[in-house]
């Protein structure tokens, strides 16, 4: 199944560089459909209003952090199989597990480039 | 009490009011924690500045629209040179960040020697509830930030979590 470049993508960063960075490494990649909020809880409102193929989220923001807006999205009826790629600049293997157990699908250190961002959209979203 | 036990304890505070004076507690927060305060928010104006310089030159070089290879290249120098220009800043905050290590020293001295000199352990103050809640919350929910020396898990073993 070959990636949908037309899915709309959430990107949620509270760093506004960091979203012009994913924005545009997904530009490169092709996709157009970008949208973005500073925490969990704009996220969660974008989600509800927007059906999105992919939430691309940060952990640490307030007033809700990553890892909450996770759990919101999973307990969700209407958003629960919504695709969700953690990108966070802290990798400890406790972490990483607890996302994995709160139903993250993928899970990216930062820094990361291009080819990174693009495995894992694809194996997240289908390739 | 014996006149042993009182001048032991005038001897104590007479100690402890060396330490206290040797802590410079005034100096400290009149000059070198605001400096340190003023120079970390600075450094994180121009290291924001720069990214967004470097971003906007990267961004336009993406979308150059030139009708001969000697324009395009003319363009894309131009956009180089606003980049290496925007790196300047590694040398400033260089600088700045190098003040704030050194009054972390001098605070981190101070500290201990007065430590050793007063003989006390870390005791348990008083947290007011809205600092408790933070703080419950910054270790159940937040993370801790990049750890020093690259990540802590690789991203192949995340990757191999997720295979």
């Amino acid at each position: 199944m070959a990636l949908d470049l037309g899915m709309p993508i959430l990107v949620v960063d509270d760093y506004q560089t960091m979203v012009r960075i994913i924005r545009n490494l997904l530009k490169q990649l092709g996709f157009e459909d970008v949208d973005d909020a500073s925490d969990g809880t704009g996220a969660l409102a974008k989600l509800k209003q927007k059906k999105y193929g992919l939430v691309i989220s940060d952990w640490n923001m307030e007033p809700m952090t990553g890892y909450e807006l996770l759990r919101h999205v999973r307990a969700d009826d209407a958003l629960r199989t919504t695709p969700f790629i953690m990108v966070t600049a802290e990798s400890k293997t406790e972490n990483v597990i607890a996302a994995k157990k709160a139903g993250v699908n993928n899970y990216i250190v930062k820094p990361f480039n291009a080819q990174t961002l693009k495995t894992k959209i694809e194996a997240v979203c289908g390739a | 009490m014996a006149v042993s036990e009182l001048i032991e304890i005038a001897d104590y505070i007479t100690k402890l009011k060396r330490g206290i004076a040797a802590l410079r507690a005034q100096e400290l927060t009149r000059d070198r924690i605001p400096m340190a305060h003023d120079e970390l928010g600075s450094v994180v104006t121009a290291t924001a500045s720069a990214t967004n310089s470097i971003m906007e030159a990267a961004e336009a070089m993406m979308v150059i629209e030139a009708r001969t290879l000697d324009e395009y290249r003319a363009q894309v120098e131009a956009r180089i040179n606003d980049i290496f220009e925007a790196c300047a800043f590694q040398d400033i905050t260089g600088q700045r960040i190098s003040k704030v290590v050194d009054a972390l020293g001098q605070l981190e001295k101070r500290l201990s020697q007065f430590s050793t000199l007063v003989n006390v352990r870390d005791g348990e103050a008083e947290v007011d509830a809205e600092e408790a809640r933070r703080q419950a919350r910054r270790e159940t929910l937040l993370l801790n930030g990049p750890q020093l020396k690259g990540p802590a898990t690789p991203q192949d073993a995340i990757d191999a979590l997720f295979s």
